[in-house]
């Protein structure tokens, strides 16, 4: 159905207060983007507009409303989109691909170059140790939570990964600063302060109950009939698991795998704190005991002085973390879509 | 005496209670744990391997018990190969656990080819062999025999060296490529951890009697152990801050019950006050009363928490209608299509999307046009844009499941879907809908990167950010009343933001000062936490029952 057919559909008084209501609306947005100044009385404006209509027509109103609502994430995903594009610009045009494969130096504000390659490679590296802790681990909670674990055990352990998730990153970044780098540095003679293996390690902790609480989603959608026919055929619980349960759970659990990875990559202030935040290569180049920054902290610590090119440094790396989560996020989408369509049903 | 022979004849039909097997195995198990455990308390230098325990040092006992696991679940899996413990092993010890054990004995080999050998370029040849050997014996040997002589001799291997202080607390080792330096004292832990691990699982597996029984038994111990590691870390994260944040959040606690005014007025006609006296409270709690840096003797974080409350007010009274408000959409109103799809996207793109993102786009979109200033306001819109998705997801989750039939209840007696929806389907969604909001009010009462862009300014703020000013008051001239003004543009800090802050400003003598603040941030956030999942349960059972 074309949008032409479906404004077709409407009756006249929905055409009315969405016609009425949209411009007023999109006024109001426009303002604020262009003249913030007038968006105080356009807001009344629609206000008053809506609170009229809501005593003349409140079932088509509400149905506006709503409507309205709904567009909300969509505007600001969009809002998002473009304002980190738009400040974006100036720095690849200055800079292009050096950018992406620039050597040393990497980044220096006073002779104005910029290049995002020491923030990638800890970015990768932080991200990777973080992945090798929370896939493995949070897929075996998942699997306790939701197929090993008698009842008592499940009530203590799923709530605590939920409690888990909600300490915050900064709190986490505080022990890190304090108690593992001090440990680092005292009983492993670590010469800097912060190393990418102990961030990996955190940021790995801080993704674990991301993983867990979406792979025992998965893994709780595989109906049960597919279960018991493996256990008719007198397969032991951890023989179903292993040969029915977790394939057909397969993509789900991917999708939360990739979803912790998308965590993981957007963890800022546990990379700040505990990170050096040099912008530099590690010396010699795979050593993850050693100090970088990425694309995470490059923001956190920078953005205070920052002006000009630099600012718009910081926002290419804004961009580059935006597209790399967003795709992760889309992956993981698309992934748990078909898993869906193939088990049948939306259980 | 009839009751004992059923309890016979069951015992039969499952097998003997506990076979010299399972004794044996389930005493390695248990000494795999314990060294398992007391690893995890070297590590962390609780108990240094180089200390004595029972006149021997903690190394020795290390190593001789990996040994002791090592050589006994040899000697169990050669005992069950010859008959002489009864057992169902499989032909072989299985694809996953040989794989596995290859890349443990890859890693042996190449650390003693490269370490101990010294091979600067064969030991990957040396790596490989070893791996190949490991893998192979646990693959084509029978299971019994394969898989205990393939893990039982690494753990065997790893006590042996640590007993015979190859790797005792004497040793170091500098890895060539990586700035750090392994001593005995977290390498010896390091081993125990990983060997007791190996050991349990595959004693384990001797106590299920190898086959499928004996998978399970080792898989659960691994997965158990995983669990529990998951707990021990909640407790040990929470635990830690509470015992060295307690002190300093408690400090200087005074309180008391005094009999003094309570209220005092002037009565008309009458040339003087007429006082009530009564009982009165008295409560001060320095640390969150008071600013930083003012004239008291104790620092305290008032200012943090007020400027939480209010951009978790302000985060919420945006996100809740707009979020709520899709929700309804798009359950009661939209028909599945391309729009949903795109909505469904950029909701998910949304939750995905890394604070500090959000953060940049604030200080790119909403400082410029908010004042030009760091101000709560753009700080509670950026919070209110990272609530968002997570009150559509969840109040979407929660209208879901809000049975149909009560909307055809409701549209069978003429009723609007408007008004179903307001009177029907919505109070029956609303407990899911408010865990919801707790929840993410937990998660972003939390956040600090966009607040640290957005709204922050002064490291160690003294006065509370004055908000509502003047008060509601009559006035002289028309209208007569004037109501407080509300001034969300101004900086304020908040708790993550303060706990940041500290740091930043290097520890020093503010450590306490920390642990403090982020005992306080850890209360606030996990009290939101329980309390939304604790309603989540007591409606889940009530919907349930």
């Amino acid at each position: 159905m074309s949008v032409a057919t479906r404004f077709e559909g409407l009756d006249t008084r929905s055409r009315v207060v969405g016609g009425v209501g949209s411009v007023l609306l999109a006024l109001t947005v426009l303002s604020f983007v262009l003249a913030p100044g007038l968006t105080g009385s356009l807001a009344l404006a629609f206000a008053a507009f809506v609170a009229v209509s809501v005593l003349v027509d409140e079932e088509h109103t509400v149905g506006f409303l709503l409507f309205v609502t709904t567009t909300s994430t969509v505007v600001i995903l969009a809002f998002i989109t473009v304002y980190l594009l738009v400040n974006a610009v100036p720095v690849v045009r200055e800079m292009g691909l050096y950018l992406l494969y620039g050597s040393d130096p990497f980044w220096d504000t006073s002779a104005n170059v910029y290049s995002l390659v020491p923030m990638v490679w800890g970015t990768v590296v932080t991200t990777l140790i973080a992945t090798l802790v929370a896939a493995p681990l949070g897929v075996a909670g998942a699997v306790f939570i939701s197929e090993i674990a008698p009842d008592w055990a499940r009530e203590i352990v799923k709530p605590a990964v939920e409690m888990l998730a909600g300490i915050p990153s900064i709190v986490y970044g505080f022990i890190g600063f304090t108690i593992i780098n001090q440990f680092m540095q005292q009983e492993l003679s670590l010469p800097t302060f912060g190393s990418l293996f102990v961030t990996g390690f955190v940021v790995g902790i801080m993704a674990l109950p991301t993983v867990v609480s979406v792979a025992e989603d998965a893994i709780a959608s595989v109906p049960d009939p597919m279960r018991d026919g493996a256990q008719a055929l007198g397969a032991t619980d951890w023989q179903t698991t292993t040969s029915v349960t977790l394939p057909a759970a397969f993509s789900g659990i991917s999708a939360a795998v990739l979803l912790g990875v998308g965590r993981a990559v957007g963890e800022t202030m546990a990379a700040t704190v505990i990170l050096g935040n040099v912008t530099k290569l590690p010396d010699p180049l795979v050593d993850v005991f050693g100090n970088t920054i990425t694309l995470t902290s490059l923001i956190a610590s920078q953005y205070g002085n920052a002006s000009g090119l630099h600012f718009s440094a910081l926002f290419a790396a804004g961009v580059f973390l935006f597209v790399t989560v967003m795709a992760l996020s889309v992956g993981s989408q698309l992934i748990e879509r078909r898993m869906r369509r193939t088990l049948g049903g939306d259980a | 005496m009839s009751l004992g022979t059923s309890v016979d004849s069951a015992e039969t039909l499952v097998g003997e209670t506990s076979t010299t097997r399972e004794y044996a195995s389930g005493g390695l198990v248990v000494l795999s744990f314990l060294a398992f455990a007391v690893g995890l308390l070297g590590l962390f230098q609780y108990l240094p391997v180089d200390t004595s325990v029972a006149g021997l040092p903690v190394a020795t006992l290390l190593g001789g018990s990996l040994t002791l696991v090592g050589a006994g679940t040899v000697a169990l899996g050669v005992g069950s190969y010859t008959g002489a413990l009864d057992s169902e092993p499989s032909h072989t010890g299985g694809l996953v656990s040989a794989g596995f054990l290859g890349l443990i004995w890859f890693v042996v080999g190449g650390l003693v080819g490269a370490q101990t050998l010294g091979l600067s370029t064969a030991w990957p040849v040396v790596a490989l062999l070893t791996g190949l050997a490991g893998t192979g014996v646990a693959l084509l040997a029978r299971e019994d025999l394969g898989v205990t002589v393939s893990a039982g001799s690494f753990v065997l291997l790893s006590g042996v060296v640590v007993l015979s202080g190859l790797v005792g607390p004497g040793w170091s080792w500098d890895p060539e490529s990586f700035s750090i330096v392994l001593t005995g004292l977290v390498g010896v832990p390091v081993i125990a951890l990983f060997a007791g691990l190996v050991g349990a699982w595959t004693a384990a597996r001797v106590y299920g009697g190898f086959g499928a029984q004996g998978r399970q038994t080792g898989a659960y111990v691994l997965v158990g152990t995983n669990a529990a590691g998951m707990l021990a870390l909640l407790a040990a994260v929470v635990g830690f801050i509470v015992v060295r944040g307690f002190a300093p959040m408690t400090e200087g606690i005074r309180y008391g019950l005094f009999w003094g005014p309570v209220t005092w007025f002037n009565p008309p006609l009458l040339d003087s006050w007429v006082i009530v006296e009564g009982p009165i409270v008295w409560f001060y709690w320095p640390f969150v009363m008071e600013g930083y840096g003012l004239n008291t003797p104790i620092d305290g974080i008032l200012p943090a928490i007020v400027g939480t409350v209010w951009l978790v007010v302000g985060a919420v009274a945006f996100a809740v209608p707009l979020g709520v408000g899709a929700a309804v959409f798009l359950t009661e109103y939209a028909e599945q299509g391309r729009f949903t799809f795109l909505v469904e996207i950029s909701t998910n793109g949304l939750w995905s999307t890394p604070s500090i993102v959000y953060g940049l786009f604030g200080l790119a979109f909403l400082v410029p046009r908010l004042g030009n200033t760091p101000s709560l306001l753009s700080g509670q819109l950026v919070l209110g844009f990272m609530l968002l998705p997570l009150v559509v997801i969840t109040s979407r989750e929660s209208l879901k499941s809000v049975p149909d039939e009560y909307r055809d209840a409701s549209a069978a007696l003429g009723v609007s879907r408007w008004e179903t929806i307001k009177s029907v389907v919505l109070p029956a969604a609303m407990p899911g809908v408010v865990t919801g909001v707790i929840l993410g009010v937990g998660r972003i009462a939390g956040e600090t990167a966009p607040i640290l862009l957005v709204t922050t300014s002064s490291p160690f703020p003294s006065e509370v950010t004055n908000v509502i000013q003047g008060g509601f008051r009559f006035t002289g001239s028309f209208p007569f009343v004037a109501v407080p003004t509300v001034d969300l543009v101004q900086t304020s800090s908040a708790l993550p933001y303060q706990l940041f802050a500290v740091i930043g400003a290097g520890l020093g003598e503010n450590l306490d000062f920390a642990w403090g603040t982020a005992l306080v941030l850890l209360l606030v956030v996990l009290c939101l936490y329980a309390v939304g999942i604790a309603s989540r349960l007591y409606f889940r059972r009530k919907l349930n029952a």
